[in-house]
């Protein structure tokens, strides 16, 4: 440190420094852009856009069909070899790990399937059965209108990529919608405790509101 | 001055919307090729600043480190994996990377390099090293995926293209650690 100037430069260049990475990390507290995107969502709560749905048995409804209902979303494609099957695995560990009093009863299931091409009812309902899902309180339904579709991706954030092999690839999460269909949690979906904890948490709340 | 200008032309090529797009469509292009050839394109405009500006560099660079710490400082931060998923899907940010590497990092490291010690320049290679091999490891070993624009596959991709790069760092350094003192050929 030769001179005063250098001194003076020097703090300012690393107090600079701090400010970027701060401001490039949401204040470091989102060091990717999933992280990010998961703040962000937990922030917006956004409303889940008004869509036709097209489940495993070729029935038709909107968000509608789940009022008064806390819903567990999940975001797959049925023709997926990685991380949907783990996804929809963790998704059924969970539907067990909640009492059985809830079920459709508080809370439904809905595995939204964003591959409306291959994933037709009769797709679904054999890729249903593979998770002991009942098609009933877990439903499995695809957005068949591409605009809807792509809005409700683009609500909840979920980006997909698709690869050169047929393939997609997509960030997950559990997400959990309230009863008047408003996002409320965005959670792990590789930690299945720590969501069915939160969940069953939210639901006994509810009971003693009700 | 003709490195100058080339400097900017390299720069002004590179921001050509469709050049730009082939280079980030894939990571380890856009991490490896673009950005650095973002900062040399700096490295080579400095001395049109340097000229215009000598008692600027001068007074408040006198001994290299203010510059070399604003060179390290942005390198990090274009690291930070978000970073370069903001700047594929927010233009300010994609505007500040083309601002930030050659003028925040390619210049200060040009106007710097020659007036930091070689034990300065150790401890940058050092330190480049170690995170190299910190953000290799990171890519590799991440089992999800840390970029939501790029897929898993590209990630271990650059995962291996940071290794490489550290490697052969590693090399480099253990060559200065055997090498003759007196000829120390760290004078770039």
């Amino acid at each position: 440190m030769s001179n005063r100037y250098t001194k003076i430069a020097t703090l300012v260049v690393l107090l600079f420094g701090i400010l970027l990475i701060s401001i490039g990390t949401d204040g470091f507290t989102a060091f990717t852009a999933e992280t990010a995107r998961v703040n962000k969502l937990l922030e917006d709560k956004p409303e889940f856009p008004d869509v036709t749905f097209q489940d495993s048995q070729e029935r038709e409804y909107s968000m509608d069909e789940f009022r008064g209902n806390y819903v567990l979303i999940t975001f797959f494609y049925s023709s997926c070899t990685t991380v949907c099957i783990d996804l929809e695995m963790n998704m059924s560990e969970l539907y067990d790990k909640i009492p059985q009093k809830y079920i459709g009863k508080d809370i439904d299931f809905l595995s939204i399937s964003f591959d409306p091409d291959r994933d037709d009812p009769a797709t679904l309902d054999i890729y249903k059965n593979m998770f002991n899902s009942d098609g009933e309180t877990w439903r499995m339904a695809s957005i068949q209108n591409e605009e809807q579709l792509a809005n409700v991706l683009k609500e909840f954030g979920v980006i997909v990529i698709p690869d050169d092999y047929g393939n997609f690839a997509h960030n997950s999460a559990f997400y959990l919608v309230d009863e008047n269909g408003v996002l409320q949690e965005v959670m792990d979906y590789k930690d299945v405790d720590a969501a069915a904890e939160k969940i069953i948490n939210i639901l006994d709340s509810g009971e003693g509101r009700s | 001055m003709k490195q100058s200008k080339y400097g900017l032309a390299l720069l002004l090529f590179m921001a050509i919307p469709p050049m730009a797009s082939v280079l980030e469509s894939i990571m380890i292009m856009h991490m490896h090729m673009q950005m650095p050839l973002l900062v040399i394109s700096g490295f080579l405009m400095a001395p049109f600043f340097q000229s215009k500006l000598p008692k600027f560099f001068a007074k408040w660079n006198e001994d290299g480190i203010p510059g070399i710490l604003l060179f390290t400082l942005v390198m990090v931060y274009w690291m930070i994996p978000k970073t370069m998923d903001d700047a594929l899907t927010t233009t300010s940010v994609e505007l500040f990377k083309f601002i930030s590497l050659p003028f925040l990092a390619g210049v200060p490291l040009r106007d710097s390099w020659n007036k930091i010690g070689s034990g300065s320049k150790k401890i940058v290679f050092i330190v480049f090293t170690a995170l190299f091999y910190v953000m290799g490891f990171l890519y590799i070993k991440a089992p999800i995926q840390l970029c939501n624009n790029y897929l898993l596959i590209d990630q271990i991709t650059l995962g291996w293209g940071y290794m490489t790069m550290a490697i052969c760092f590693s090399i480099y350094l253990i060559y200065l650690a055997f090498i003759d003192k007196q000829e120390s050929p760290i004078q770039l």
